[in-house]
């Protein structure tokens, strides 16, 4: 596993432009009335160059799960440094382990891992803003976009652990219909060489 | 004189060959930049705009491009799912009706504006055009419609959106409207390098049976096809190395699936183009 060009950071360290979009330990109300704090410490990374390189997993570089479209904030998409939180290393380990158990390659969408709070789709109402989501659309040749083949592979991805959510299929909000949701809830992550205190 | 001569002689021809080939309804507008000249046969005859819509959707793109709402080069997720215009029910795209194969192994991933683009005209690309239509979105694409000044181009839904056609949720067009969507494309609406773009992709049309095929082979044509199971339609911008183009929009209606729908296009498109080498210039019309 390639890691050696992870580099934390506290996001309150951060320029005051990124600390905008990025939002660093800042609450977010859910529509439920829950309220959760963005994550604060992030990995920087330095190109796409790097970020292919970077395997968090045995079958997951951190490319896979950063992979977005115009609909995330300009700066956010067209230079680099990137930032993604620290949790992202669990998702990879999670993503790992679905793949042992459906023992086929799984693909994450674009768009489907981490985004930012500034990201068009869902911004900070999303848990994809956590870094603790992935929307798998393919395992082996086989597209997730019917109740059958999302049914049965969320089945597989629950079972992994009682921390893994999983959306059902449907049109309705917290459905899918064209990908398999799973996310680890608003889990965030502390470096060892990083401290909570502001 | 020459003109009104030009436009009584293609009125005749083009109703003898709508009704020799059993077309249900013929449109046709034409607008020749060399003379000046302009003919409408039942130009404001509402059509199933089937394909042609897309060109107002490129118009939309380009227009969003030149106002920096977007970047050609940004990159879009390619996702098969789309909301019916008429209850927001899910539908997709059927991979079988569209020429551009490669897009679909794309699903998942990004792929760049520029090139649904040109996946939406030259491949004439359904799964394309409802990406970019999703992103720019309908109300933007008729606003742009509007400051064109294109009347008689009605954009609704995207394509393939069967549960909107089942209530009559339809693009719609006229022979008239879709020539006015093509005159703003050539005018000044866009940027210089937005049009230059535009025309691009509309000369780099890979279905070329209709419009093209009823000219010379020295002509070159920007243009984009629409077919559904009763509509036929052509519509572009013919240049001719020697003289300055015209614009042509060329709808037909036909019995369902009715064999020789595009060769009745040709055979317009052949009628007009003998027609308008005939007519004077318009220098010589006073």
């Amino acid at each position: 596993m390639r890691t050696e060009f992870l580099r934390p950071i506290d996001g309150l360290r951060l320029v005051e432009e990124y600390r905008a979009l990025l939002r660093p330990g800042e609450s977010e109300a859910g529509a439920n009335g829950t309220v959760h704090r963005l994550p604060r410490f992030f990995y920087e990374i330095g190109s796409w160059e790097e970020a292919h390189e970077i395997r968090l997993a045995p079958h997951f570089t951190l490319a896979e799960l950063m992979l977005v479209d115009c609909r995330e904030a300009r700066l956010l998409l067209g230079q680099f440094p990137h930032y993604v939180p620290c949790v992202i290393v669990l998702l990879a380990r999670l993503l790992e382990d679905f793949r042992r158990e459906v023992d086929a390659p799984v693909f994450i969408s674009a768009n489907g891992g981490y985004r930012s709070p500034a990201h068009q789709i869902g911004g900070a109402g999303s848990i994809h803003a956590w870094g603790t989501a992935a929307n798998i659309y393919r395992v082996g040749d086989t597209f997730l976009n019917d109740v059958k083949s999302i049914g049965k592979y969320g089945a597989i991805a629950a079972s992994l652990s009682p921390a893994v959510f999983v959306r059902p299929y449907g049109l309705e909000r917290e459905q899918t219909n064209d990908h398999l949701h799973i996310d680890l809830g608003f889990a965030s992550l502390t470096p060892r060489e990083c401290s909570d205190a502001s | 004189m020459f003109s009104v001569d030009v436009s009584n002689g293609l009125h005749e021809e083009l109703e003898a060959l709508a009704l020799k080939n059993k077309a249900r309804a013929i449109g046709v507008a034409l607008h020749d930049l060399e003379t000046g000249f302009r003919f409408s046969l039942r130009g404001d005859r509402w059509f199933h705009a089937a394909s042609t819509i897309k060109v107002a959707v490129l118009l939309a793109v380009f227009r969003a491009a030149d106002a920096g709402r977007l970047q050609l080069d940004d990159s879009l997720h390619v996702r098969n799912r789309f909301f019916s215009a008429a209850d927001g029910s899910l539908f997709r795209v059927s991979q079988d009706r569209d020429a551009t194969p490669e897009l679909y192994a794309a699903i998942g991933r990004t792929t760049k504006i520029s090139a649904l683009a040109h996946a939406m005209i030259c491949g004439s690309s359904n799964l394309a055009a409802n990406l970019l239509l999703d992103f720019v979105g309908v109300e933007y694409a008729r606003t742009v419609l509007r400051e064109a000044q294109v009347d008689g181009v009605e954009l609704r839904r995207g394509v393939e959106d069967h549960g909107a056609h089942e209530r009559a949720i339809n693009n719609e067009a006229t022979a008239d409207g879709l020539l006015s969507l093509l005159s703003a494309i050539r005018g000044d609406f866009l940027t210089p390098e937005s049009k230059r773009e535009v025309i691009r992709i509309l000369l780099e049309q890979r279905f070329n049976s209709m419009i093209p095929a009823g000219l010379p082979p020295h002509a070159t044509v920007a243009h984009k096809t629409g077919e559904i199971s009763t509509a036929c339609h052509d519509i572009g911008i013919v240049y001719l190395p020697e003289r300055e183009p015209y614009i042509a929009a060329i709808l037909t209606e036909f019995d369902s699936e009715r064999e020789g729908r595009r060769e009745t296009v040709a055979a317009i498109s052949e009628a007009i183009y003998r027609s308008l080498l005939r007519t004077e210039p318009k220098s010589n019309e006073d």
